[in-house]
């Protein structure tokens, strides 16, 4: 299975996964609660996955408290990637 | 049953074709191979009495066959054909008056006379059938003068002509005509045979033939009360007169002047049907109806998308109309936690909490698999054990075997799918224990708990049943339904067969034809845009904007009505001419209408003038025929008329006359083949049933030789 990189940025104090989907980027605002920018990365993450299952890896996991979301968030979200792309197969969608 | 007065066996003649020569084997063969039922070898100038006594043996009352000759006859002026054709039962004397007429010259050269004919045959009771007319070559009418004046039996004279047409028209004319196949080619006889005469009545022998047409009363009523009848009493005309008539499974023919009432009697006779339970109802020519009675416009057009394979998509577009966004896990919560620090030591002792929760989807997924493949394989086991051709293939120990194989199968698949399910449910069951367990100590402890979801597959899920649907209604409506062609009927003279078209289409966004016609009461606009939509939802089925454009769907005007794909759809019916789209004329639209009523099955026919606004031809090369197929399957047809065609070429069992005169209107009953009409009121005031036909139908004589001239055979 396919694994894409994901490192925390920050842009003007604010903090972001930045998801590297190959083609396209994913940025899950992880200071501000901002459900629209999330959805808008969920939405990459779902086209990327009709492209072939693949794992998010955090390169560098910090001792931060943005580090330690980050990795909790990414572990919950490759979880449910698997999961969705499950179902996708399920579908025929894939 | 059909008769053929005129056949060859033999090449005679040098001229006759080699392929006029047939074995009595091939003969024999070729006869009952057809329809044909009375046949007469009329060889040129020979007569072959070993010939003939095999073929009848071979035959043996398969058909009848009759002795002949087709002689060569000179009688001052030019050369014609006669032929002389005798009872069976006679065939030894024939031969022998053949022999001693003819033995004094080859077929190629004889010739003979009236007058020797007449002394050779006519202690023979013959029927003589001339050459006439167009039939070469022919007797002149002097020479058949001379016949007719000199034999005994006149009516045994018969004119042989062409075809079925010219004996029609003679016929029409008062002459006794008939016409044979004179083969040339037995290889096509089959073929030929198809077109030859039918006879009306039943006919037993030679001689019974010899009296039909004597029209001897006695005999054609033996022949008639054979026939199925019944007898109707009707009150057609709202008085309190009755009508007494007799109705044969066969045709049955009401003719006089307009305003006789003729249409009430048809009315009355349906009346007397329907009453009885039988469906009955008076056809009447109405062109201008076509389109109302083939429901051009689709009033009670249906269709049903499951033949078709086409899923109606209840589900989906009620799914897709529901659809709402998702939320997502706030960001926050995760921030919240970790920011917390947990200082509470029974909390900390829960270990529960931190443990991730499983990813259940695939474990029921399987779960899902297991249970399938065990359903079906008992089912297939159970096929197996009841299924009659499966044991006729297999032994019994075969069938043991594989049933203990299957029966195994199932063991193992129910114990597996046990084990799934227990693990399926083993993972809701532990995750549904840490979603509680955070949430009760972030509730006792004042800390927030760890959240169990990023909300990323509820929110994905939502988005791929999304898809689903919108991929099944696309493929619904992408669906092409072939189009439905029915063949309305023939339009005669070669122009080919009317077809009525029925083409479904399902709006897919972009169709704008004026053609098609919504099926349903959902306007053809708000079908375009559901469509379009739908096509829009599923492009933007990933994209930030995808809830806009559900929104769009939903405030549709005029789009409630959309339930299913069955509204989206489009129909366009019309008739049509090798696949192109036709309008038939008033005249055609007659045609297939008539058509159409004699094309549907039932027992009782009742047709108030169908020759109205058809052409002659028409009448007599479809109608006519389609009239006497169903007349030959018992039905009984009742026909009101003007036309010629279809009063004397059907020869009705039974004629109606009405008429109105000084003393009132008088109803006659009566048939073609005793020629009388008889006053129903008073048996003593009788017509003759041609002249009645001739001066009443299509407005008399003149108009017979009218027509004579339009086909030709004046």
């Amino acid at each position: 299975m396919e694994t894409v990189s994901a490192v925390i940025e920050v842009s003007d104090d604010k903090y972001f996964i930045t998801i590297d989907l190959g083609g396209s980027t994913a940025k899950i605002p992880l200071s501000d609660d901002r459900a629209v920018e999330v959805k808008a990365a969920f939405n990459k993450i779902i086209a990327r996955i009709k492209r072939g299952e693949f794992q998010i890896k955090l390169e560098v996991v910090g001792d931060d408290l943005f580090a330690q979301v980050a990795n909790e968030y990414l572990a919950q979200l490759n979880r449910e990637i698997k999961e969705v792309a499950g179902e996708m197969k399920e579908y025929g969608l894939t | 049953m059909k008769i053929d007065i005129h056949t060859h066996t033999k090449k005679c003649k040098s001229g006759d074709a080699p392929t006029r020569e047939i074995s009595p084997k091939d003969f024999c063969d070729t006869v009952l191979s057809t329809e044909v039922g009375i046949i007469a070898i009329t060889n040129h100038n020979v007569f072959d009495l070993k010939q003939f006594e095999e073929i009848e043996t071979r035959l043996s009352g398969g058909a009848q066959v009759w002795p002949g000759i087709e002689l060569d006859i000179l009688n001052g002026g030019p050369r014609g054909h006669l032929l002389v054709i005798v009872s069976p039962l006679m065939a030894k004397e024939f031969s022998a008056a053949a022999y001693e007429l003819t033995k004094s010259s080859n077929p190629d050269s004889f010739t003979t006379t009236i007058e020797q004919v007449l002394t050779a045959f006519e202690p023979l009771n013959p029927l003589y059938i001339a050459h006439y007319k167009q039939k070469r070559p022919a007797i002149s009418d002097e020479v058949l003068e001379v016949l007719m004046t000199q034999t005994k039996h006149p009516e045994c004279v018969i004119k042989e002509v062409t075809n079925s047409i010219s004996a029609g028209i003679y016929i029409a004319h008062g002459h006794a005509s008939i016409y044979g196949s004179d083969i040339h080619d037995w290889a096509k006889y089959e073929e030929i045979a198809r077109g030859l005469p039918d006879l009306r009545l039943p006919v037993n022998s030679f001689e019974h033939f010899c009296l039909l047409l004597k029209k001897d009363p006695t005999t054609i009523n033996t022949v008639l009360d054979k026939k199925t009848a019944e007898e109707l009493v009707l009150r057609p005309f709202g008085d309190e007169s009755t009508l007494r008539i007799k109705a044969f499974n066969d045709i049955n023919v009401v003719f006089g002047p307009k305003g006789t009432g003729k249409t009430c009697i048809l009315k009355a006779i349906a009346r007397y049907y329907s009453d009885s339970g039988t469906d009955a109802r008076v056809y009447e020519s109405a062109s201008d109806r076509l389109d109302e009675i083939f429901d051009v416009k689709g009033k009670n057009l249906t269709i049903n998308l499951n033949s078709h394979d086409i899923h109606y998509c209840t589900d989906e577009i009620e799914q897709l109309r529901s659809a709402s966004e998702i939320g997502v896990t706030s960001l926050d919560s995760y921030m919240n936690f970790f920011k917390a620090a947990d200082t509470n030591k029974s909390a900390n002792k829960i270990l529960l909490k931190d443990i991730d929760p499983e990813e259940g989807g695939s474990v029921k997924r399987e779960f899902n698999e297991l249970r399938t493949a065990n359903t079906k394989t008992q089912e297939f086991l159970d096929f197996l054990s009841s299924n009659s051709s499966v044991k006729r293939e297999l032994t019994e120990a075969e069938i043991n075997e594989v049933t203990r194989i299957l029966s195994e199968l199932v063991k193992r698949l129910d114990k597996s799918t046990w084990n799934s399910y227990s693990n399926w449910k083993l993972v809701v069951l532990l995750n549904s224990a840490i979603k509680t367990f955070r949430k009760e100590i972030a509730r006792k402890t004042g800390k927030p708990a760890k959240p169990t979801s990023t909300g990323f597959r509820d929110y994905a899920m939502n988005r791929l049943k999304v898809e689903v649907s919108a991929i099944k209604i696309i493929g619904s409506v992408d669906a092409k339904i072939p189009s439905q062609i029915d063949v309305v009927g023939s339009l005669g003279s070669g122009k080919g067969e009317l077809q009525f078209v029925t083409e479904f289409r399902f709006q897919t966004g972009g169709i704008t034809d004026g053609a098609l016609t919504s099926l349903t009461d959902v306007k053809k606009g708000p079908q375009k845009k559901f469509v379009s939509c739908v096509r829009k939802i599923l492009a933007h089925v990933y994209a930030d904007d995808l809830f806009q454009h559900i929104a769009d769907l939903n405030a549709i005007e005029d789009a409630e009505g959309i339930k299913t794909v069955h509204e989206l759809l489009m129909f366009n019916r019309y008739f049509a001419l090798d696949g192109q789209p036709y309008s038939p004329s008033s005249g055609e639209s007659s045609m297939v209408m008539l058509q159409k009523e004699l094309g549907e099955e039932r027992d009782v026919y009742i047709l108030d003038e169908p020759e109205r606004s058809l052409g002659n031809e028409y009448i007599s090369d479809v109608i006519v025929p389609l009239i006497k197929e169903r007349a030959r399957s018992g039905k009984k047809i009742f026909i009101s008329t003007h036309d010629a065609n279809i009063a004397v070429r059907t020869l009705p069992y039974s004629s109606i006359y009405r008429c109105h005169g000084q003393t009132g209107y008088r109803t006659f009953v009566g048939n073609p083949f005793s020629n009388h009409l008889v006053n129903l009121d008073d048996p003593t005031d009788q017509l003759d049933w041609k002249k009645i036909s001739m001066r009443t139908l299509e407005g008399g004589e003149q108009a017979f030789g009218e027509r004579g001239k339009i086909y030709g055979n004046r």
